[in-house]
């Protein structure tokens, strides 16, 4: 015992493990190498091509990012003369840290809870709406055309998504009576997409939406704008800024699981009883699987414009947020839940 | 213009079209390297010269629209021979088709691929070379394109 057995209790710690490991750190590490390669092998797949392959052959490329983020690792990282030089290079920085830092507030499997707040929904949202506001510090930093023309859409965006995100979660406290989202997944005897669908559909189209992925990639906007805020960024800087949208998509999706497809249940007893993270294996294969049917959307959808977008958020999917609010107030009244 | 109308229902359409393809996709591609398609006879690739068939009339050099071939000429010959650029070439088979002896010919490779522009000069005595394909030279597997009325363009091992 003595040190070696204090850091092992130390890591196995709900507050270590969950940040660190999983659902965090780590596990956003792998789950960013795997998806963009399930990505970009899903949409070959649909548009009648191979896909990457040359990287690890017998895998069909599996390792591909791999390769990519080690080059994002040994390329140069320019600093451009004329930008604002501490906000170029703290806003990826801070970004990345802002969508890392929600993971701290979802729980892993039952009476497994890295920081057990009453109030981890509304924390997790709260802390993903950060990352609009580091985005508008890389355009504005950058002093490039492109970048503020991106980052001036991403505040436009922000506009589409933000309420809707907030209302259709909130209808979801209101079914539960609860804003934790470990209590959340107690009350959910039925899953709540079941329960409540209008709110599960306007939040799973504004969380696209947030994590600005296709057929809402308005912000990087490849065709128009380069890279939209990221276009200065070249080497490990440019793979941060990539990798913030899918670190707060796989958030998303976590949540998501969370709020409307019953979490960690059923959860395996054997492996709960090993280990409680263990439990949390569900909660991982939904969330994975949901994060896999959105970026396979991707090779459905055309891109949308950034007036298209807001229609969709203020006109549809706003009204239908305000219905889910309404639908789980008549559900709490006639005693469903 | 009338703007079509898209409900759930046509969202719905979307996804299971994507979905369709995704459990049972139609791949169109080849893995180039180790496998190449066998083009038409007709296929304009690169060209070749025949150095004996050559009479020196030089009509290539005055059809060609993209200024590619021109006539060479060593000091104390008194024929020319036709040399190609590459860099200008537009393929349009011009040269092929108005040369009265078919000196000239189309190859079926087209797979090539130039360190520096120098390189794509040809003059008359480098344009006699004969073309092989640099994957088929690795022993690429051959395959003929087949049209199929189910599934469009399929690739079949010749």
């Amino acid at each position: 015992m003595g040190v070696v057995g204090m850091l092992i209790r130390i890591a196995l710690s709900p507050q270590f493990f969950g940040p660190i490991v999983f659902p965090g750190l780590l596990t956003v590490l792998v789950v960013l190498l795997s998806i963009i390669w399930v990505e970009r092998k899903i949409a070959a797949r649909v548009q009648m091509r191979v896909g990457p392959l040359y990287v690890l052959k017998p895998l069909g490329g599996a390792i591909q990012m791999l390769a990519d983020g080690l080059r994002f690792f040994f390329q140069e990282f320019i600093i451009p003369e004329s930008t604002d030089k501490l906000v170029f290079v703290a806003a990826p920085i801070v970004a990345m840290a802002f969508a890392i830092l929600p993971f701290a507030f979802i729980p892993v499997a039952p009476k497994f809870i890295p920081y057990s707040v009453p109030y981890s929904m509304p924390v997790f949202l709260g802390l993903n709406t950060v990352i609009p506001l580091t985005i508008l510090a890389m355009a504005w930093g950058s002093n490039n055309k492109f970048s503020i023309q991106g980052g001036i859409r991403e505040a436009y965006m922000t506009m589409a998504y933000e309420a809707v995100l907030f209302i259709a979660a909130y209808a979801m406290a209101l079914l539960y009576g609860t804003l934790d989202f470990a209590e959340m997944v107690d009350a959910q005897g039925i899953p709540g997409i079941i329960l409540n669908p209008f709110s599960a559909a306007a939040f799973f189209v504004a969380m696209i939406m947030s994590a600005g992925k296709l057929p809402f990639d308005i912000v990087e906007g490849e065709q128009e704008i380069v890279a939209g805020p990221f276009t200065e960024y070249s080497g490990i800087a440019f793979g941060l800024t990539m990798g913030i949208g899918y670190v707060q998509l796989y958030g998303f999706t976590l949540a998501f699981t969370l709020m409307y497809l019953s979490g960690w249940n059923p959860v395996p007893a054997q492996l709960y009883s090993i280990y409680p993270a263990l439990g949390g294996i569900m909660l991982f294969v939904k969330a994975y699987l949901l994060l896999m049917f959105i970026v396979f959307l991707r090779s459905v959808y055309g891109r949308y414009r950034l007036d298209q977008a807001l229609r969709i958020g203020w006109r549809k999917l706003f009204p239908l947020s305000i219905i889910a609010v309404f639908f789980s107030i008549l559900l709490r009244v006639i005693g469903i839940v | 213009m009338s703007r079509r109308k898209t409900g759930l229902k046509e969202h719905l359409e979307a996804i299971a079209t994507g979905i369709k393809y995704l459990v049972k996709p139609n791949r169109i591609t080849v893995y180039y390297p180790e496998e190449t398609i066998v083009l038409s006879e007709r296929y304009r690739g690169m060209i070749h010269y025949d150095w004996n068939k050559c009479i020196s009339c030089s009509l290539c050099a005055m059809i060609c629209p993209a200024d590619a071939m021109k006539m060479y000429r060593k000091k104390g010959e008194k024929k020319a021979r036709p040399g190609i650029n590459y860099q200008r070439c537009i393929f349009c088979g011009y040269c092929v088709d108005i040369c009265p002896t078919n000196a000239l010919s189309f190859t079926r490779v087209h797979d090539v691929a130039y360190e520096d522009r120098e390189e794509m000069l040809y003059p008359p005595e480098r344009f006699t070379q004969e073309w092989v394909s640099p994957a088929e030279k690795e022993g690429a597997k051959k395959l003929k394109v087949v049209f199929d009325e189910e599934r469009g363009l399929v690739h079949e091992p010749e």
